[in-house]
């Protein structure tokens, strides 16, 4: 911003949203508790309000914030060492008449990190092993995607209270964990950094699969998990796993537009308009998964965004190099073991080498109260001509799911014969 | 994941906490009993600080319900119980967990002698079919 503007508050959202990690990590860096910084933050934030409409936005609005910011943090320190002087009196008092033992070190200041980026930094922190992962990504999403606790309750579709507390929660837990919060060390860093890749794809698959429903946090949701991906494989472009969640996300954003018809309803992947798809994300995708596939370890990240690849390199389902799917689905189920690889790797099994070795397959899943496995077995029974169990198995899938608008195509299926 | 968790209880006269006018909980010792609603205090304690807790209600006598039905094209509104089964709804919590497995021990600790405590997963709006 060149000049001093007066733009409406519209343009003051979008800056604020756009300037408050950079902000809130400035922060942090220099103070450990997140909760102090967001508290700065948002005081930062109110103050901008009121001066902003009245003397113009300034030419640096980062740096009048971290100012800001700052100055509110500084203040807040200030008034809590006082507080902890006054209670170390007390305390040296209290030693003196009953000679008792010694404090334990204060907590070191933080270490430096090798890793340099804010937003890194920041997910790091977030993806403690201390808190639970549903509350990695609600503490991810407030944290570094500053969107607000409105806007990642709505997302979960859970009352703003609870999320709040879910969130208060995880600051707490990092707060009592504070001094080992800062940084992790290399070995644990892997781990964090496994932890984080998963957030920003649960984050991703959450705005991603909800096709109705406030649409523009929706939007939101899978937007930020991108731009997550993307300063995960900034932060460390030779890591394989980090570029291959990138191009997953990006492989599968690229089906958005075609995924869901005018009432919302879910079109599987084989009935797509694949005119639909978006060109310059496959072509990106694609891309990264050529740079990082070759580099050696391939991890569950880059064999599901190589799936996703095959798929979005096919003009139209019958071209499908089903062939190609069925050997990375056979990696998939060595490297990570799980029900939906299974699911995946019979429904491959099922195009390659007919629908009754897909039903084998199948066979390895346990979970009967899973209704997937069911609508599988139904779409293979149809194909063997199976019509009566086909029907069964649809019913049952359809009965079993918690998904609105996957009971209403189920229910379409067991309806009309194949 | 959402949960409902469904309290089904017969309490005689009907009152909440249904536990107290049940005869298979005012047969246990004192003791049992304290042990029984520390473990369900703590337990929903936990839920509200985890932010697993999105709600709950107990309900009225089921004598107190109306019943709204249609039979040959008209509307039929009775007084009274829709079944006339040994349990009925006394109550219902829902919550917001990370998995079946912790829905299960949540429910767990929340059933008792006399009642019988139904989990159910909650439809959710959206799908995943591609």
């Amino acid at each position: 911003m060149a000049t001093p503007t007066d733009p409406d508050a519209k343009t003051y959202e979008q800056v604020w949203r756009a300037e408050r990690r950079h902000v809130l990590a400035a922060l942090a860096r220099r103070h450990g508790d997140p909760a102090d910084c967001e508290d700065a933050v948002q005081q930062a934030l109110l103050a901008a309000a009121e001066q902003w409409p009245r003397e113009g936005m300034p030419q640096s609005p980062r740096a009048w914030l971290v100012r800001v910011a700052s100055r509110r943090l500084i203040d807040q320190v200030r008034a809590d060492e006082a507080r902890r002087r006054r209670e170390e009196v007390v305390e040296q008092q209290e030693r003196a008449l009953h000679g008792g033992a010694s404090r334990p070190d204060p907590p070191s200041e933080h270490e430096p990190t090798a890793v340099a980026d804010d937003t890194l930094e920041l997910m790091l922190r977030c993806c403690h092993p201390a808190i639970s992962p549903s509350s990695r990504v609600a503490l991810t999403l407030r944290a570094v995607g500053g969107l607000t606790t409105r806007e990642i309750a709505a997302g979960f579709l859970v009352p703003e209270a609870t999320m709040a507390q879910r969130i208060s929660r995880a600051r707490a837990t990092l707060a009592g964990d504070g001094a080992r919060f800062g940084s992790p060390d290399t070995e644990e860093l892997a781990e964090r950094l496994a932890a984080v890749r998963h957030v920003v794809s649960v984050i991703f698959t959450e705005g991603h699969q909800r096709s109705s429903g406030d649409t523009v946090v929706d939007e939101a949701f899978a937007d930020e998990a991108i731009r997550l991906a993307r300063v995960l494989r900034a932060a460390d472009p030779d890591d394989p796993e980090s570029s291959g969640l990138l191009a997953l996300l990006l492989l599968t954003h690229a089906r958005a537009a075609a995924r869901a018809d005018h009432a919302g309803d879910l079109v599987p992947l084989e009935q797509q308009d694949r005119t639909r798809w978006d060109c310059a994300l496959i072509a990106e995708g694609v891309r990264l998964l050529e740079e990082c596939l070759p580099a050696g370890e391939v991890g569950p990240f880059q064999l599901q965004a190589a799936v996703a690849a095959v798929h979005a390199e096919a003009a139209c389902p019958q071209e499908t190099d089903w062939p190609q799917i069925l050997v990375l689905y056979r990696m998939l189920d060595r490297v990570a073991p799980a029900p939906a690889t299974t699911l995946a790797l019979a429904g491959a099994t099922a195009e390659v080498e007919g629908a009754a070795a897909g039903l084998e397959v199948l066979g390895r899943i346990q979970d009967e109260r899973w209704h997937r496995p069911y609508a599988v077995r139904g779409h293979l029974l149809r194909r063997l001509g199976d019509e009566q169990g086909a029907r069964e198995a649809f019913a049952t899938a359809a009965r079993l799911t918690c998904s609105v608008p996957e009971q209403r195509y189920l229910h379409r299926l067991v309806r009309e014969p194949g | 994941m959402k949960y409902v968790i469904l309290i089904q209880s017969n309490p005689q006269p009907w009152g909440h906490p249904t536990s107290d006018y049940l005869p298979a909980y005012q047969d246990q010792t004192q003791e049992e009993r304290d042990r029984g609603n520390a473990d369900f205090d703590a337990m929903l304690r936990q839920l509200s600080e985890r932010g697993e807790l999105l709600g709950g209600e107990a309900l009225g006598d089921p004598a107190t319900s109306r019943l709204f039905r249609w039979a040959d094209g008209e509307r039929v509104i009775t007084d009274g119980p829709y079944a006339e089964g040994k349990e009925h709804l006394a109550g219902f919590f829902l919550i917001d967990v990370e998995s079946q497995e912790r829905a299960e021990e949540v429910a767990t600790a929340f059933s008792g002698p006399g009642e019988t405590v139904e989990l159910r997963p909650a439809m959710g709006g959206g799908g995943d079919a591609d």
